[in-house]
């Protein structure tokens, strides 16, 4: 019976206008969408590898074990999704690399001291300079939060309400159909109706991109594919339910469409970007660029004080046998040579690096590059924890969730970013640990990590140094995939159960 | 006559549960965007004046006149709650300084402290009355006259002696009122809203411009409610018209504004303008190095530039040597022994100034060039694209109203051009480029009381107005299109 019901309710679809429509704008949105990505996919990769072969041959210049301290692993590039057409996730608002931090070198008592390599994150903010209006990217994300939302609420809300305005339903009923078999015939065939178009435009799509060759889709891709249209599959649901809740609950087909499509406007486009800047009211502020830089100086200005004080200590207890200023100026007036000679000692004293200042000179830099990194990375810290929350309100939306979920699933947006510097860190890690290895194995060397003298001056095998590559992996953005997909899935539940309650309780 | 019909129109929609829906839904969206805007707004005022004091500290810091570091920061619109245009985005910060001509993208946005909060789509007022109130003005119209003809009524109308324009004029005269009254509405309550937080400061032109916005806002809606209406006519079914108008909905609101973005790029290949523009700069950079070396063969001067053979017994220096922009202060403190060439050192640093001040301006015609030719090209190629929606349109008249469009972004930047030369005038008044206190304050410290302050205030409304015409008479002209082709087709329609 059920089976008759959904097939029904098919055909009846099938033939109507908005049918024709829905077919129509999907179809021309997915093209448009997967020729933007042929046109802008290539210039994306060649830029990628272009800028990982240009700091791989950087690396491999570096010989010397003391550059590779100073100058660090170059920059560190991020991978581009192959599946940005499913969600752009905001690509230009994140960075694309980490760079080396700016350099500095001092000299003064004790001879000169250059810096080493810290990590500096990217900061981008396109908006800055862009003088065009704003609009959104038209990827699968926009297709499948604004159209799979809207197309379903044109379907249903004269589901009900129009055939009980017509008596149809009544007619309907006579037969020995119960109401939940009804309702689930409905709700079937109405997802249906709408998920036939939906596939096919996908199909159009992969079509045209398999067309090129930069985007090869892995077998592993493919199934990546078959979640997003379970989630696309389970957000429409979501407002067919609504639809049906809805056209369930009213007697005019006219009252449930404007309570519907302004429930919609509500959850799917305003609610999103409300609750993303309302949820950050309540947020520790992050420091402004200008701030912390104040702040690292300040910190930064007390290291290199200390270090002065302390290099002053040991070159007055190095240089105590030494005659002091007032005494070289006596000994000037009388005999200028000996006074010029003795200043000269004097000077190169002053300047000599021994063990001990060797040793003072790599704590500083080690304190410096630590202080760097350790403020950068609370104020990324701040700034991320400001957008996991705002990120976690706004999954009030389903379109919201749809939108994090298709992120996690084409390796895009702000998890894959974390993921990103995650691999950053890891390597960072590593880089210096074989910097500290190698310096190890050289016995010769004084084992001071930082300083020229005090590191070991062997030449270092390039192919020995650890090479960057970052690396999509989805083991861990598949947990935060089946959060999202989970809650699709009560949401489901909870508005079919609804539409199910008041259609029991009303009268036909 | 007309007015019965008007009145009957008018009572029909206000018993309707679609009216009373609209007026929730926008009083609803209109005031928790509005409390979450103002907040916002507040924000970001405090960050200007804080930006702003330290500015002001850092002016005051300087000991020599090269070591002075000038920033001007644009105040937030409060008018960018209604239409935040590109208010919230552009950089807020412009350093001003002789060796450089303020451009547009020099902007920079010091005072974020989380740009990765862009991820999160910004909303404005205008963009609640631009989504809702258009998709209500279609509701109100796919059944005005197709749903008269299926139910007979309008047969009925017309066996009266009424002529059929009147029935249209009333038909619109009435949607028209219960559209604009959510507006007016929920305007009404933004204002008390502002004026008892008391954050938002708004003068008599304020009030004309929220006024033209409104204006605008009509004139949107009323295009929408005809293009509704034009549909119904041709239509005859309600279904039919139904679907027509949420499709064309769909499209011209949601997706064709940012379909034309992305799909459509108008500027070609840039390297070539870039690269050009590149060799230019650097001629007229080669052609300084040049009058400097010129300078210093014919002065007695030796030794690195800058430093000479100056005794100098302390100095706090920078420079900076970007492509578009060199640059560099120094605070020297003098042993006696370079008393006798300071005076050199003197009129070398008042050639330099004179050649970084002309440098800088030739530099600003070729940059203003290829901003022209890229950025500028193609922004004005996105507006016009978009403009084929009426959304759009109503996006850029109001934001031309509300004074946060490119143009009023432009204004800000010219006078802090404008600023600019002030200050130089400033300098040349006090013949700073050529004085010890340039470079040295030994003599005494820079005293900075009669520093010009930097002023910015917005254009007039009158200004606004002939900015946001353009847009205001395409839509106006859409109105009138739509008005004749629905008056034609609807007189000649069979009953």
């Amino acid at each position: 019976m059920i089976w008759h019901i959904i097939k029904r309710e098919l055909f009846d679809h099938l033939n109507s206008l908005r049918f024709i429509l829905t077919v129509v704008i999907l179809s021309a949105l997915m093209v448009t969408n997967a020729v933007v990505h042929l046109r802008t996919h290539p210039k994306r990769v060649r830029n990628y590898s272009e800028k990982v072969t240009q700091s791989a041959n950087e690396l491999k210049s570096r010989t010397e074990l003391y550059s590779l301290a100073r100058k660090g692993p170059g920059d560190l590039n991020k991978r581009p999704s192959s599946l940005s057409f499913i969600a752009d996730g905001g690509d230009a608002y994140l960075p694309k690399n980490t760079s080396n931090g700016e350099t500095w070198s001092k000299s003064g008592q004790g001879g000169e001291v250059k810096s080493n390599w810290w990590l500096k994150y990217g900061t981008v903010n396109p908006d800055a300079t862009d003088l065009s209006p704003y609009a959104t990217k038209i990827d699968w994300v926009f297709i499948i939060t604004y159209l799979l939302s809207f197309i379903p609420l044109l379907f249903t809300f004269d589901a009900l309400s129009g055939e009980r305005e017509q008596g149809t339903l009544r007619l309907c009923l006579a037969n020995p159909i119960s109401r939940s078999v009804l309702l689930i015939g409905k709700f079937l065939g109405t997802l249906i109706t709408v998920l036939i178009p939906f596939v096919f435009a996908v199909l159009l799509n992969l079509a045209v991109i398999s067309v090129d060759n930069w985007t090869q889709l892995s077998a592993a891709d493919w199934g990546r594919l078959g979640l997003i249209l379970l989630i696309a599959a389970s957000y429409a649901g979501i407002f067919v339910g609504l639809g049906l809740m809805v056209s369930a609950g009213t007697r005019e087909p006219r009252v449930s469409l404007v309570v519907l499509l302004l429930i919609w406007v509500g959850t799917v486009i305003f609610m999103p970007s409300t609750l993303g800047t309302l949820s950050t009211k309540w947020m520790p502020p992050v420091q402004t660029m200008d701030q912390f830089r104040d702040a690292r100086k300040a910190a930064l200005d007390q290291i290199s004080d200390d270090y002065g004080d302390r290099m002053r200590a040991i070159k007055e207890k190095k240089n105590a046998n030494l005659p002091s200023l007032s005494e070289l100026q006596k000994l000037y007036e009388t005999d200028p040579e000996a006074a010029m000679a003795q200043a000269e000692k004097f000077r190169t004293a002053w300047e000599a690096e021994g063990d001990e200042e060797l040793a003072l000179k790599a704590e500083l830099i080690k304190e410096d590059v630590e202080i760097r990194e350790r403020l950068n990375r609370e104020r990324l810290d701040a700034q991320v924890a400001q957008v996991q929350r705002a990120r976690t309100v706004t999954r009030l939306s389903p379109a919201a969730i749809v939108q994090y979920a298709l992120e996690s699933m084409a390796g895009t947006g702000f998890n894959r970013h974390l993921q990103y510097l995650e691999h950053v860190h890891q390597h960072t890690k590593q880089f210096r640990q074989f910097i500290v290895e190698t310096d190890r194995a050289d016995i010769q060397s004084l084992h001071l990590i930082g300083v020229s003298k005090g590191m070991s001056q062997k030449p270092v095998a390039s192919e020995a140094i650890p090479k960057f590559e970052d690396k999509i992996t989805f083991s861990d953005t598949f947990n935060t995939a089946t959060l999202d997909l989970l809650l699709l899935v009560l949401l489901l539940g909870v508005f079919i159960s609804g539409a199910f309650l008041i259609f029991v309780r009303s009268e036909v | 006559m007309l007015r019965n019909l008007i009145r009957q129109e008018l009572l029909s929609h206000l018993m309707s549960a679609r009216f009373l829906a609209a007026v929730i839904i926008t009083l609803l969206l209109v005031v928790a965007n509005a409390v979450v805007l103002l907040e916002d707004y507040e924000r970001r005022l405090m960050k200007y004046s804080q930006q702003e004091n330290t500015h002001r500290q850092k002016a005051q810091e300087a000991k020599t006149y090269s070591m002075l570091n000038l920033s001007v920061e644009r105040p937030p619109n409060p008018l960018s709650l209604f239409s935040a245009g590109l208010d919230k985005r552009l950089g807020s910060t412009f350093d001003i300084y002789y060796g450089r001509v303020p451009m547009i993208s020099d902007g920079s946005a010091r005072s974020l402290d989380n740009t990765f909060l862009n991820l999160f789509s910004k909303i404005d007022l205008v963009l609640i009355f631009q989504v809702v109130l258009s998709l209500m003005a279609l509701l109100f119209a796919y059944d005005a006259i197709a749903g008269d003809w299926e139910s007979g009524t309008l047969r009925l109308v017309i066996s009266h002696p009424v002529r059929r324009g009147s029935i249209l004029f009333a038909k619109y005269i009435g949607a028209m009122a219960c559209l604009l009254l959510p507006v007016l509405m929920s305007l009404l309550m933004v204002l008390i809203l502002l004026s008892s937080t008391g954050s938002i400061q708004l003068d008599g032109e304020d009030f004309l411009r929220i006024g033209g916005i409104v204006l605008t806002t009509t004139i949107y809606l009323s295009a929408f409610y005809l293009i509704g209406l034009l549909i119904s006519a041709t239509t005859r079914r309600t279904a039919t018209s139904l679907m027509l108008c949420m499709f064309l909905w769909v499209a011209l609101v949601l997706v064709y504004p940012n379909w034309s973005r992305f799909t459509i790029t108008p500027v070609g290949d840039t390297r070539a303008i870039h690269s050009s523009a590149n060799q230019q700069i650097e001629q007229i950079w080669e052609e300084v190095d040049r009058e400097e070396r010129a300078f210093l063969a014919n002065s007695p001067l030796e030794g690195k530039p800058r430093k000479f053979n100056l005794d100098v017994q302390s100095n706090e220096s920078f420079s900076s040597g970007g492509h578009v922009s060199r640059r560099y202060g120094m605070n020297m403190k003098l042993g006696n022994r370079s008393e006798p060439i300071v005076p050199h050192v003197q009129k070398y640093h008042a050639t330099m100034g004179a050649l970084y001040i002309r440098s800088a301006e030739q530099i600003a015609l070729v940059r203003k060039q290829t901003l022209d030719s890229i950025s500028l090209r193609e922004s004005i190629w996105h507006e016009r694209l978009m403009k084929l929606s009426p959304a759009s349109l109503y996006t850029f008249a109001t934001s031309a109203w509300a004074g946060t469009d490119l143009e009023g972004m432009f204004d800000f930047v010219q006078a802090a051009q404008g600023y600019r030369r002030t200050v130089i005038d400033y300098f040349h008044d006090k013949d700073a480029f050529g004085s010890r206190q340039w470079f040295a304050s030994d003599k005494g410290a820079v005293d900075w009381w009669d520093l010009p302050q930097f002023r910015f205030d917005r254009t007039d409304v009158w200004e606004n107005a002939t900015r946001a015409l353009p847009e205001l008479f395409l839509l106006l002209l859409i109105n009138l299109v739509l008005f004749t082709a629905t008056f034609l087709i609807f007189t000649k329609i069979e009953v």
